[in-house]
């Protein structure tokens, strides 16, 4: 008796998983057909949590569903250049009209896999390798991407350092944050090379990140420089507290993090005086900080940065492909914004909040439509 | 075994670890303790790790493994805090309240995890599989996948993490508790005769069913104070972990039970995991001298 | 193309997870099989950038996957540390290693590739199920139809008994971590099929998955003679299907935790219905 309710709830359950995949393949058929109403992009993220990217999903979901005739579906938090792929094939099959990505396990991948389903993608808050660009530019459905280069990372970090070397700090601690993440990696050797320092005898972008990678950290016995860097930490873990404490120790005028530094460290650092810098985001507990003194340098992304992207897209699914004055797929650097005091923190932070933001409607529409060209998404972008 | 012999060879792992470390750091031209807050630290620390080994033994030597005890510590960590801040916003007291209600939420998430266990019958390595998953989401779903940051940082809880005395507090209160409930009480000599004889047991009238829950209890109860101690040494508690993004504390706690299991030959067992967490908080703290540079 | 993509999605699973049964059959388990993976598939790809020989990575592929699983048998079963430990340790140091070979040599690009060319011709539905189905009936034909596979369940069943009667546990702790590892490396392959680059977080899944898929396909997770070779297939296959099919229901605007709640919940009840046949009175361990 036990044995056949078993077998037939099985059954039945076998009969939700064929309805659920017949729905499934339904709904390929209703999506292709809804999107005439409106347009459908998919976004691919890796992180789901982070400040910044919850800012990132906000302006999206909320402002920028709320003012165009377009939806929004986010992925889970993609680990892998597999989980990327699988993402883009089940948009696909769901007929969206566009992949917008802010996941970069494996980008080339993720350009390759458009091209053969025939979708729209760009990448938003970053940029390709630029060997990788050169490769994918032509491609027909690579509609561009725009966001920090790697060299905008190395000068985010080097203007970080340059500050305090004005400042006249003669030492300070440096936090790498998830060295070898090539993004924390460019911005270390950014700040090194601010601060006037040589690593491994050189202070070359180039030369430095190549030492950094092959020593997967930052060695301080390698700078030399004017500005000491009395202790080198990376990571997040157990050891952690002590590493920090060992840090603190060393008394540094100055503790310079590559990213994260506001979460994991801003109370310590405030209960032990140190002023700190982080590359961050512009968000209520930064304010704090920077409010009691301890943070004094921000370099953060605005959670409408996306925005022009967006607008990259939408012209493309529309039937206007833009292309830079080369025929090639857009390829736009973005800045990051620093705050050095809460006044300048509070212009950007309440500027991008809510319903006001730096790339609002009416910034976007002057991008959106049959004739806008690759110069006015430039001149945009560079104006803000 | 005479009383000295067994002293010296509960000691001897431990303070082997402690010689070979210490010799370890000279070569660096340091210490594995290097200062009173690095003391601190290494405090706090053994107490985690005592803590978890021992949520982690009481139900693994029954055979049931248990996945969801990152995820325990997680969530009511994040329940202790925001019920603590909303409360006191920060104020004086917000550390020993957010210790009471996470201990009690822990023992609450213990109780659910273990009544799902008791009342489907399946494997406990499949329900907390399917616990972890639900206990991560409601998480994330709490804290919209944020670090909680400011519900943490305040004075009371700076205090309580800047001294070793509320941690070492913490571990003897914690040792006694879990001698005494296991060693010198009914449910301790029911616990020990399902551990070795299920069958039997049960059929000699133990009551199995109400053995496992209050083992889930208290395994809830242990990790909420683990929670709680993660949260006033990090200063912050990640709202983001899913898809089995907490089970890594558990790993941290196998090597200590295996040395723990090795030291409880001459020792209590729950004096074993201490001496194991001493030796896991040294090897931290070695770590943490050759990682800064 | 629905179905295509939970096939890929499931594929690696149920083939690494198939060679996994062995291990679980015996009683005993290993959650290093998805570092195992990716610790495969990043040396199969440094030895292919380095040769430009596809032979020499598949069967790079597969020496590792077999050289991990034999490491983690020996020291089970010669030097009797559980299996939980030692995969534990096995699970970290893989995935280090791993991920310091990713990341010097990728330098900025965050992993490491092989030209997307060279695995093209095995990328397709018909190519990968073709190897699903000779690596499970050679697991089949080892599993069922040998001696082995009966004594696998025996001393999964009841090691005491199978020690008394002259089975040697060791031999066949041995037999069932080399092909888990067959498994691992074909996972490689696999896996490189659908992506050909390899990242720190390849296969990261697998690991927590195997449990998953296992007990799906309706196998008690303590082996013995209820173990059955085909629940990995099946349950791989179903669970990917079942997570694709929520992924469709469940309004994409919910947030992520409750989606994971309502999956949890979904895996806990079918795991529970369909294993109301061998409910015990005493507690399951």
């Amino acid at each position: 008796m036990k044995k056949r309710f078993a077998k037939l709830i099985s059954l039945a359950l076998v009969g939700v998983m064929s309805a659920g995949v017949l729905a499934g393949c339904g709904n390929s058929n209703d999506t292709a057909s809804a999107s005439k109403d409106g347009i459908k992009i998919g976004v691919l993220v890796a992180d789901v949590s982070g400040e910044e990217a919850l800012g990132f999903r906000n302006y999206y979901e909320e402002y920028i569903q709320n003012n165009y005739d377009v939806t929004f579906e986010y992925t889970d938090a993609l680990e892998s250049a597999e989980d990327e792929k699988a993402a883009i094939e089940k948009f696909t099959s769901k007929g969206y009209d566009a992949i917008i990505s802010l996941s970069s396990s494996d980008r080339a991948q993720q350009i390759e896999t458009c091209e053969e389903y025939g979708v729209y993608y760009a990448i938003a808050s970053g940029v390709l390798d630029d060997e990788q660009y050169e490769q994918y530019k032509g491609y027909e459905y690579f509609v561009g991407q725009i966001g920090p280069s790697n060299e905008t990372e190395f000068e985010a970090g080097k203007a970080m350092g340059e500050y305090y070397k004005e400042q006249g700090i003669s030492t300070v601690a440096i936090y790498g944050a998830f060295i070898p993440n090539p993004m924390h990696v460019y911005r270390a050797a950014g700040i090194i090379a601010g601060l006037g320092d040589t690593y491994g005898g050189t202070d070359d972008m180039n030369g430095m990140i190549g030492q950094i990678f092959g020593d997967q950290a930052v060695d301080p016995s390698k700078i030399e420089g004017d500005v000491e860097v009395v202790a080198y930490l990376q990571g997040y873990g157990d050891t952690t507290t002590d590493e920090l404490n060992a840090a603190i120790q060393k008394a540094p005028e100055a503790f310079l993090s590559v990213g994260m530094a506001t979460t994991f460290f801003a109370q310590t650092l405030s209960q032990n005086d140190i002023q700190f810098a982080d590359i961050d985001s512009f968000t209520e507990m930064n304010l704090d900080s920077m409010t009691n003194g301890t943070l004094t340098y921000l370099a953060g992304k605005y959670s409408s940065s996306i925005g022009p992207v967006f607008a990259l897209v939408m012209n493309a699914v529309n039937g206007n492909v833009i292309r830079d004055n080369d025929g090639n797929a857009v390829s736009l650097s973005q800045g990051y914004l620093v705050a050095t005091d809460v006044d300048s923190f509070n212009e950007y932070y309440v500027t991008d909040n809510g319903d006001t933001p730096i790339f609002d409607k009416e910034s976007l529409d002057t991008i959106i439509g049959d004739a806008v060209t690759y110069d006015d998404v430039k001149a945009l972008v560079e104006s803000k | 075994m005479s009383t000295l012999k067994k002293i010296i060879h509960s000691l001897a792992i431990p303070v082997l670890v402690a010689a070979i470390l210490e010799g370890l750091c000279l070569t660096q031209g340091q210490n594995i303790i290097t200062n009173a807050k690095s003391f601190d630290n290494f405090v706090v620390y053994t107490a985690i790790v005592m803590i978890t080994t021992m949520a982690l033994s009481i139900n693994l030597n029954s055979g049931r493994f248990d996945f969801s005890l990152g995820s325990m510590a997680a969530l009511s960590s994040v329940i202790g805090a925001e019920i603590t801040y909303s409360a006191l916003a920060g104020g004086k007291g917000s550390a020993t309240m957010m210790l009471i209600v996470t201990v009690t939420v822990g023992c609450l998430l213990g109780l659910i995890s273990g009544a799902i266990y008791v009342a489907l019958r399946l494997p406990p390595i499949i329900t907390s599989l399917g616990v972890t998953l639900i206990y991560e989401g409601i998480m994330y779903t709490i804290t919209s996948g944020k670090y909680l940051m400011k519900e943490v940082q305040n004075s009371s809880m700076s205090a309580f993490a800047n001294t070793w005395v509320y941690a070492f507090i913490i571990i003897l209160v914690v040792l006694i508790f879990m001698v005494v409930v296991f060693e010198k009480t009914t449910f301790g000599y029911d616990y020990a005769a399902l551990k070795s004889g299920q069958k039997v047991s049960i059929n000699t009238g133990i009551n199995e069913v109400k053995n496992a829950l209050i083992c889930y209890g208290i395994c809830g109860a242990l990790m909420g104070l683990v929670g709680f101690l993660n949260a006033a040494r990090n200063t912050t508690i990640n709202g983001g972990q899913l898809n089995f993004g907490s089970i890594a504390i558990m790993f941290t706690a196998f090597l200590p039970m295996f040395i723990g299991g090795y030291i409880s030959q001459y020792c209590n067992e729950k004096m074993g995991f201490l001496l194991a967490a001493v030796c896991m908080s040294l090897l931290n703290s070695t770590f943490a001298v050759f990682q800064i540079k | 193309m629905y179905l295509q993509i939970v096939f890929n999605e499931a594929v690696v699973l149920a083939v690494v997870a198939t060679g996994a049964i062995f291990i679980y059959t015996l009683g005993t388990f290993d959650i290093s099989l998805g570092a195992s993976t990716l610790f495969a598939a990043t040396l199969g790809v440094t030895v292919y950038n380095k040769t430009e020989s596809l032979t020499l990575m598949i069967l790079v592929l597969f020496a590792t996957g077999i050289a991990c699983s034999l490491f983690n048998s020996v020291l089970a079963s010669v030097f009797n540390i559980p299996a939980f430990v030692t995969t534990v340790a096995m699970m970290s140091v893989l995935s280090a290693i791993a991920s310091q070979i990713i990341t010097t040599d990728g330098g900025a690009l965050g992993g490491i590739s092989i030209p997307s060319s060279v695995v093209k011709p095995y990328s397709g539905i018909g190519f990968k199920a073709m190897l699903l189905i000779i690596y499970f009936a050679v697991c089949f034909y080892v599993f069922q139809l040998t001696k082995t596979g009966r004594r696998m369940k025996f001393i999964g069943g009841n090691p005491l008994c199978a020690s008394l009667t002259g089975i040697k546990a060791n031999k066949y702790t041995i037999i069932a971590f080399t092909m888990a590892g067959i498994g691992v490396g074909l996972g490689a392959f696999l896996t490189l099929t659908y992506t050909p680059s390899v990242t720190t977080q390849t296969a990261s899944s697998i690991g927590m998955n195997i449990f998953i898929a296992i007990v799906f396909g309706g196998m008690p997770i303590s082996g013995g003679p209820r173990s059955k070779i085909y629940a990995a297939l099946i349950g791989g296959f179903s669970y990917m299907l079942l997570n694709d099919i929520l992924e469709i229901v469940i309004d994409s605007s919910a947030a992520y935790g409750i989606t994971q709640v309502i999956s949890a919940l979904f895996f806990m009840a079918v795991v529970y219905i369909t294993s109301m046949n061998y409910r015990t009175q005493a507690l399951p361990r």
